[in-house]
């Protein structure tokens, strides 16, 4: 049986670094009501920071622009999160997702954004092209919540 | 809101106290204000105490190793202090756990 979506949300903000808590809280407000664990609700919001942090830095490097994060949950406890950029895109996709491979080693930049993404989720994919912008995509189950709770 | 960042020096150690969430954003001004404090005590030791942090991403990372890089150019070592069990993980994943000297102390 196909599974049916339960709730889903779109909100659209600047690229400015303040944003980046602002995207955790949005998370944290959209999975609250599922009753994540505490470590299933910290990994996905240091996967979705990590998501709008590469949009700021990167997507949108020395312009501005808008960053889309969208967030479906349905009924067998699944999580889809995407963070849209409509910035530079990435030449290389592969090579940006290897551990420790940063474009910006003199800004503290350690290179570990995807990896983090990827370990923090069941399933990451990334979509981009030069000029063309970049989606990501976070999949992730929670776990069924403990019995008694409302 | 949590202080980000709270410094002391004495006995030629620098103490740079985390608080709060350490993203990108905040990562940017905490890293001048460690450096200004490093290369005007010169010290022999930094301390990051991160027992105060209720978040960090690879922006805190990025942080902590561009202070590493710091210290190793005034001589200094660096030690991370009060890392929590998630930032240990992180910080085994990306090789870390290898550079940085770790040490609890509550």
């Amino acid at each position: 049986m196909p599974k049916k979506a339960t709730n889903e949300i779109r909100c659209t903000f600047l690229s400015k670094s303040e944003n980046e808590a602002l995207a955790r809280s949005i998370i944290s407000g959209f999975l609250l009501p599922l009753d994540p664990t505490v470590d299933e609700l910290a990994d996905i919001r240091c996967a979705i920071s990590e998501a709008v942090t590469n949009c700021i830095v990167h997507g949108y490097r020395g312009t501005e622009g808008m960053i889309v994060l969208g967030a479906k949950s349905f009924d067998d406890r699944s999580v889809r999160i995407t963070v849209i950029d409509r910035g530079c895109g990435i030449e290389d996709v592969a090579k940006a997702r290897t551990p420790l491979f940063t474009t910006c080693p003199d800004e503290d930049r350690c290179g570990m954004g995807f990896s983090i993404m990827e370990s923090f989720s069941d399933k990451m994919s990334v979509s981009s092209a030069p000029g063309k912008g970049t989606r990501i995509t976070l999949t992730r189950k929670l776990a069924s919540p403990l019995k008694g709770n409302t | 809101m949590e202080e980000a960042l709270r410094l002391s020096y004495g006995e030629d150690t620098l103490i740079a106290c985390l608080g709060g969430e350490i993203d990108h954003h905040r990562a940017v001004s905490v890293r001048s204000r460690i450096d200004e404090a490093l290369f005007e005590h010169l010290p022999k030791k930094l301390v990051i105490d991160i027992g105060r942090v209720d978040f960090m991403d690879s922006s805190g990372l990025g942080l902590i190793m561009g202070r590493l890089a710091k210290a190793k150019e005034i001589g200094a070592t660096l030690v991370l202090q009060n890392p929590s069990a998630r930032v240990v993980r992180m910080l085994k994943m990306a090789g870390l756990d290898r550079m940085i000297e770790t040490t609890k102390n509550h």
